[in-house]
């Protein structure tokens, strides 16, 4: 008896590779929905500690999908707060580099950034933003 | 523009060759081809991968202090342009390339000769170990021969004598 059993399991177990019982999609991928991200800036908002990390809520592209230099909407400390991607884990286009964190600047809705200074290195190839993000690009302190 | 230095194997990333990788202390790490990133992704240390420049040089296998070396390091102080310069660093650039070579040659070739002269001090207690193996089989006999004679006639004369 115990060893029919046996069998049974064993049998469904190899129908069971033959063909997927849920659906796959393709990677999205870069920074999306639900992204907890790190703030590099040194605005108030985005250094003081929370239980939550901040967290994408709404990314401004056709598609949900935000790379660097895209514009988002952040949750951070129970309030929502624009801000703009330098940076992604993903490799992205040929010449700019990888991050090791999907890194945000706080920004408001003019444009102009929250935070005063940002330490950590910023993409060369955000410098085609000069117009909106000019006083972004002024407060960085290194361009990688 | 600039020839950046993979960090990894220590050769030169030209542009638009490699990747860079910026890490969360703000350390950037160029890499000039996909094998020294995936080497550091595994976390390998660059010191005691065999193929790398930092091994050589670590292990003594190149030329490590040198004067034509020092012309690589980078400056950081930016020069005012003046064209006898530029033109006279560019032709300066070139000597200095190839006395390096010259050098990095010459200081490989040094450490190499050792081996040869080990080698030939081997080749020489093989063939001592082994001689008997390429001797001809009645070689010596002749010489052997003669000798037991001239010691048996040595015997009679010192016997006639008695």
């Amino acid at each position: 008896m115990a060893l029919a059993r046996r069998f049974g399991a064993a049998l469904s177990k190899i129908s069971g590779t033959q063909h997927c019982a849920f659906s796959v999609s393709a990677a999205v991928a870069a920074i999306q929905k639900m992204t907890r991200v790190r703030v590099v800036d040194n605005s108030t908002l985005g250094n003081t500690l929370y239980h939550r990390p901040p967290r994408v809520i709404h990314v401004y592209t056709k598609n949900g999908v935000g790379k660097v230099g895209d514009k988002v909407l952040l949750a951070i400390r129970g309030q929502k707060k624009k801000a703009l991607i330098v940076g992604h884990k993903m490799p992205g286009d040929r010449m700019t580099p990888r991050f090791d964190s999907n890194n945000v600047v706080l920004i408001e809705e003019n444009g102009n950034p929250t935070g005063t200074r940002i330490k950590v290195p910023i993409p060369w190839h955000l410098r085609k933003l000069e117009g909106d993000y000019s006083k972004l690009l002024a407060i960085a302190h290194r361009f990688v | 523009m600039r020839i950046e230095k993979c960090y990894f194997c220590s050769g030169p990333v030209y542009p638009g060759h490699g990747m860079m990788f910026v890490r969360n202390d703000c350390k950037v790490f160029r890499f000039c081809k996909s094998k020294c990133h995936k080497n550091f992704k595994k976390k390998r240390n660059p010191r005691k991968t065999r193929w790398t420049k930092a091994f050589r040089k670590a292990a003594g296998k190149e030329l490590t202090v040198d004067n034509s070396l020092e012309f690589e390091k980078r400056r950081n102080i930016p020069m005012k342009y003046q064209r006898e310069l530029w033109s006279k660093t560019v032709e300066a650039m070139k000597r200095v390339e190839e006395i390096k070579q010259k050098r990095q040659a010459r200081f490989i070739m040094n450490r190499l000769k050792k081996g040869k002269q080990l080698e030939k001090e081997e080749a020489i207690n093989e063939v001592k170990k082994n001689i008997h193996l390429i001797k001809a089989p009645h070689a010596g006999k002749a010489q052997k021969l003669e000798e037991k004679m001239v010691e048996k006639l040595q015997e009679d004369v010192e016997m006639g004598d008695d």
